[in-house]
């Protein structure tokens, strides 16, 4: 009973400490990621089925209305917590030249925004804006969910003169545009410095036999060190090599994947995988539960892996010892290069009731200036005309350079299902399952279905 | 004396298993404990190593002084306590009658409620989702709500067992006396169901406390997030702070084992002795 | 019905069960139906007026799809394991916990802790644990008992995937199984073990006639609720096969439910999934119950 006693103070005299540490580290800062405290009912008693069937008709472009009542923009988003801070900050310039408008921007987590998404249009209770992953656009498009911005949102014509067209790319479906890139990456080879010393190699492979090359000269399989690695099957793996050697998954209008994922650069591609991963250049982490890309890069089990720009803040944080080195994904057959392009766009959400406010809102944030602010945070901007920015970081710049050249995964709403085809199809390629042809054909097959599928 | 020798060799026998068996239930809380403390660049090194070779509090500095992080923990502990009191007392009432009370059609409603535990949680978080819409029930009020009712048929199913093992003969005593079914289920079954009532207690506590799915949809206002929550948001889409969230959910843990510790002593051979003594 | 009283008790039952059953009609009861109608349509979540009924398609289409199978073959073994050996493991840790011995709340809430720890943190670290080229499981395997010759790439395989998920499973769930049988065991009299030692009943033999017996409704109500936490698994297979790795494999039935809902946003076919699932439970359920259910005289 006394022991029992003792261990009960304890622990309480514990948690007591635990939170008036907390109370303590709580900085008194005002609240800048809430609007003032607003119940949650303001909002006029909605209906529960959005009853517009179609998206509204592209109207003449409308002029500069003067804004009636003060309005509030929900803006939902996945941002680290120091993007948020940065966030805070944009929304700071915004409303200072937008009187009347206030932002309330809610954060989630990565891992079940989709689930927060879902639900929140499932009732018809919508946020306005929603900056969301570029493969699920043509997705929520295709549900209806979305509101259709070429011919409704001021100015789009100019606005999307001026970016990338990989990410532009993203935003499309069925003929028009239902959303904005907001923020893109692509990824680049990432070549372990000291590793290429040790095996006598000066520079990074620049073209994709050298990279094969490479790949072998670095390994040494009973030391546990590989010259490559990738993260996995699933196709943003190799997606950069894919690309870089010409191969494509469907045909520009999306009707067909016979001849393109099963075509002969497809073939090439994991043909040449396959190799690397028999001759044991490749690390078979990817097949399931080995050494992370990252981890195994900075410790000098992977000669090469590739992967994106976030990774310098993942070594800052993870390994500030190691010095990360970037380099353009090799070139193809072609003598060019490719890869494949990541990221975010902005979409605005049917059943928003305050449309105009939020597409200023929108288009706010493909302005220089907010692109700019949001880059200090390692957002990279979908502008063309802030390539080699001065205020850009530096590492941006071989992103930036491949991003002239990257692809965007196929457009459709059932991309993850086609991912998981040709994702199927690389493990049984790896395990000798399926010859390469053979399993891509199976994966074309399966893709052609979801085209014309329901 | 033959047998309170055996009696004592077993229970020597007993400690030495049940500390040979710790040593494999607590090697993934050690773990955890010393992951907390190591810095950033060691968490997932490999091999792991069971001791930490540079040790640091910079975890639990930057977790717990995030600055919701006490506001979090404080919204968990207020929505768990009101849950499991409500869900304490809602389902002995319902137990109450499942166990003591009859009527036609008692075991097929019983069998009605049992679905409650058959169903995936996550197949309704939708259909919730408009149902607290409606009745404008979200934040705390729709999380309290939504956590009783998922607990209902479990911990009713629960308490039936243990109410109906309550002896008969301490009822007759309080009819004789004209009481009510009240009396009976105030006096008499619940002051003997410690050990139920506590498994209830403790049950719902750390289901209230530990709950993300509902949690994340149904709060609106970011100030009333709760801690599965908070801690989830320690990680972005590429980068996350792992000693951080280990540290965050070490600390999560606290209140969950006061709890047990408060209530587990219920388990005491010899509290709920028939009660005929006196 | 006749009671004891003579009388229904229907008057103050319904004062009784009326909190909980406004509850449950409320956020169970419509929530369910509402998801049962759903499982009928090809279900359109901006417009639901233009969803499209299809009878039992979502259905047949589930029972026919060899992932889905798959899925139920993983989570029916996943759950015949790991009850039968928390069931086991849990009566033990119950019974040498039942006694008073020096430290037994520490011993206690030692064996607890598992149980209250996030799915999400001990999924990460079985997976670390497990990790195919430098966990520690395979050090301990390969370098230590020199069981294996290489490393066991688990999470590769899919089917040495499911040793970790099960194993997991296993260690979080003894301590709570554990509890409630502790608990279950306070009920019984001490006098009934004295009258039994009295008799000449040594351990082995007190445990056969005096605790199991006593112990049945316990045993029932964890079976039947270990059995439905076992079906419904999600979280660890989700954290550790990423939703089916590899090849669509090594999914639970509600990871298949979860993709198809929450990734595909096919609605319908989730909520065909979960009702065919829900089903299996019920019957299974209802048979535990009437195995077992007796009562205690």
């Amino acid at each position: 009973m006394k022991s029992n006693r003792f261990i009960l103070t304890f622990v309480s005299v514990l948690t007591l400490l635990i939170l008036v540490l907390t109370a303590c580290a709580t900085p008194t800062t005002p609240p800048t990621t809430q609007a003032p405290a607003v119940p949650t009912n303001t909002q006029p008693p909605a209906p529960v089925i959005p009853t517009n069937t179609q998206p509204p008709p592209p109207t003449a472009v409308p002029t500069k209305m003067p804004t009636a009542a003060p309005v509030t923009i929900r803006y939902w988003h996945t941002h680290s917590d120091a993007e948020a801070a940065q966030l805070d900050k944009v929304i700071a310039a915004f409303e200072a030249t937008n009187p009347g408008i206030t932002i309330e921007p809610t954060r989630y987590a990565y891992s079940d925004f989709k689930t927060a998404l879902l639900t929140a249009i499932s009732s018809g209770d919508v946020p306005d804006v929603v900056r969301m992953d570029i493969v699920w656009v043509p997705e929520f498009a295709n549900q209806g969910a979305l509101v259709q911005l070429d011919g409704t949102l001021p100015d789009f014509e100019t606005i999307i003169s001026d970016v990338f067209p990989g990410p532009l790319a993203t935003n499309k479906w069925n003929g028009h545009y239902y959303g904005l890139p907001l923020d893109t990456n692509t990824q680049v080879l990432l070549w372990n410095k000291s590793r290429f010393e040790a095996a006598s190699i000066a520079n990074p492979p620049a073209t994709m036999d050298e990279f094969v090359q490479d790949a072998c000269k670095l390994t040494d399989a009973a030391n546990n060190q590989y010259g490559y690695a990738e993260g996995g099957t699933y196709f943003w793996a190799p997606a950069p090599i894919f690309y870089t050697m010409g191969g494509k998954v469907t045909d520009e209008g999306i009707t067909t994947a016979t001849g393109y994922i099963n075509g002969p650069e497809s073939v090439a591609v994991f043909t040449l995988l396959k190799d690397l991963n028999d001759r044991g250049c490749l690390s078979p982490n990817l097949l399931g539960g080995g050494i992370a890309t990252d981890a195994g890069h900075a410790e000098g089990i992977y000669g090469m892996i590739i992967d994106g720009p976030w990774m310098v803040d993942i070594y800052k944080n993870n390994y500030p010892d190691f010095q990360v080195n970037f380099a353009p994904i090799p070139t193809g057959p072609n003598g060019t290069t490719s890869s494949v392009v990541g990221g975010e766009d902005v979409v605005i959400l049917e059943g928003s009731k305050n449309q105009e406010a939020a597409m200023k809102w929108a288009a706010y944030l493909l302005s220089p200036d907010a692109q700019k602010m949001m880059a200090a945070v390692g957002q990279m901007p979908v502008l063309t005309t802030l390539i080699g920015d001065s205020s850009l970081p530096p590492y941006f710049a071989v992103f930036q350079e491949q991003l002239k050249t990257a692809q965007a995964r196929v457009p459709h709403p059932r991309w993850s299902d086609m991912d998981n085809a040709i994702n199927n199809a690389y493990q049984r390629i790896l395990r000798g399952d399926q010859t390469v042809q053979v399993a891509l054909d199976q994966a074309a097959t399966e893709i052609n279905a979801l085209i014309t599928g329901p | 004396m033959n047998w309170r020798i055996k009696n004592n060799l077993g229970k020597v026998v007993s400690v030495i298993i049940l500390v040979l068996g710790l040593g494999i239930v607590l090697i993934p809380i050690w773990y955890m404990i010393i992951t907390s403390f190591k810095p950033q660049t060691m968490i997932f090194e490999l091999p792991p190593h069971l001791w930490p070779r540079t040790w640091t509090l910079n975890n639990y500095i930057a977790a717990l002084g995030k600055d919701k992080f006490g506001r979090y923990f404080l919204n968990s502990a207020f929505v768990a306590v009101a849950s499991t009191l409500l869900t304490v007392l809602v389902s002995s009432m319902m137990a109450f009658v499942f166990a003591r009370l009859q009527f036609r059609g008692k075991e097929s409603l019983f069998y009605l409620f049992l679905l409650g535990m058959m169903v995936p949680p996550v197949m309704l978080i939708i259909p919730q989702f408009l149902v607290a819409k409606w009745l404008n029930l979200f934040n705390f009020a729709g999380l309290i709500v939504v956590y009783i009712t998922m607990n209902l048929s479990m911990q009713t199913f629960l308490l039936r067992g243990v109410f109906e093992n309550v002896p008969r003969d301490l009822e007759e005593a309080a009819l004789i006396d004209g009481g009510g079914s009240w009396t009976i289920f105030t006096r008499i079954i619940l002051p003997i169901s410690g050990p139920g009532i506590a498994v209830v207690i403790i049950n719902t506590f750390l289901y209230s406390w530990e709950e993300f799915a509902w949690a994340n949809v149904a709060i609106k206002n970011t100030n009333m997030r709760t801690l599965p929550i908070g801690i989830a948001l320690f990680q972005s889409e590429h980068l996350t702070e792992w000693g951080q969230v280990f540290a965050a959910s070490l600390v999560a843990l606290v209140p969950v084992v006061i709890t047990f510790l408060i209530f587990q002593r219920y388990f005491v051979q010899g509290i709920s002795t028939t009660g005929l003594k006196g | 019905m006749k009671t004891r009283r003579g009388y229904s008790d229907l008057i103050p039952a319904v004062f009784f069960l009326l909190p909980g059953l406004v509850l449950f009609l409320l956020f169970f009861f419509g929530p369910m139906v509402y998801s049962l109608r759903i499982s009928f349509f090809n279900w359109k979540i901006v417009h639901p007026d233009q969803s499209v009924f299809i009878g039992l398609r979502n259905y047949l289409r589930a029972l026919s799809d060899p992932i889905f199978q798959r899925a139920v073959m993983n989570t029916s073994a996943y759950t015949v394991i790991t009850v039968t050996v928390k069931l086991v493991l849990g009566l033990a840790v119950a019974l040498l916990l039942n006694q008073t011995i020096p430290g037994r709340t520490f011993f206690r809430v030692a064996y607890y802790l598992p149980v209250i720890t996030s799915w999400v943190i001990v999924s990460l670290l079985f997976e670390y644990m497990f990790n195919g080229q430098a966990g520690l499981i395979n050090y301990f395997l390969k370098n230590i008992l020199h069981l294996i010759p290489k490393n066991v790439l688990w999470f590769a395989d899919p089917i040495l995937t499911l040793v970790p998920i099960v194993l997991l499973d296993i260690w979080k769930g003894v301590g709570w199984a554990a509890i409630i049988f502790l608990a279950g065991m306070q009920s019984i009299p001490v006098e009934l073990h004295e009258a039994a030692r009295v008799d000449g009943a040594n351990s082995g033999a007190q445990l056969r006639f005096v605790t199991l017996p006593l112990l049945r409704p316990t045993l029932v109500y964890l079976v039947v609720v270990l059995v439905i936490g076992g079906l419904n698994a999600y979280i660890p297979f989700q954290l550790m096969t990423n939703g089916g790795d590899p090849l669509d494999l090594t999914h639970s039935v509600l990871t298949l439910m979860y993709e198809a809902t929450f990734s595909r946003i096919d609605f319908g076919y989730g909520a065909a999934i979960s009702y065919l699932l829900t089903i299996f439970v019920f019957f299974i359920s209802v048979i535990e119950l009437r195995l077992m259910r007796r009562r205690v005289t």
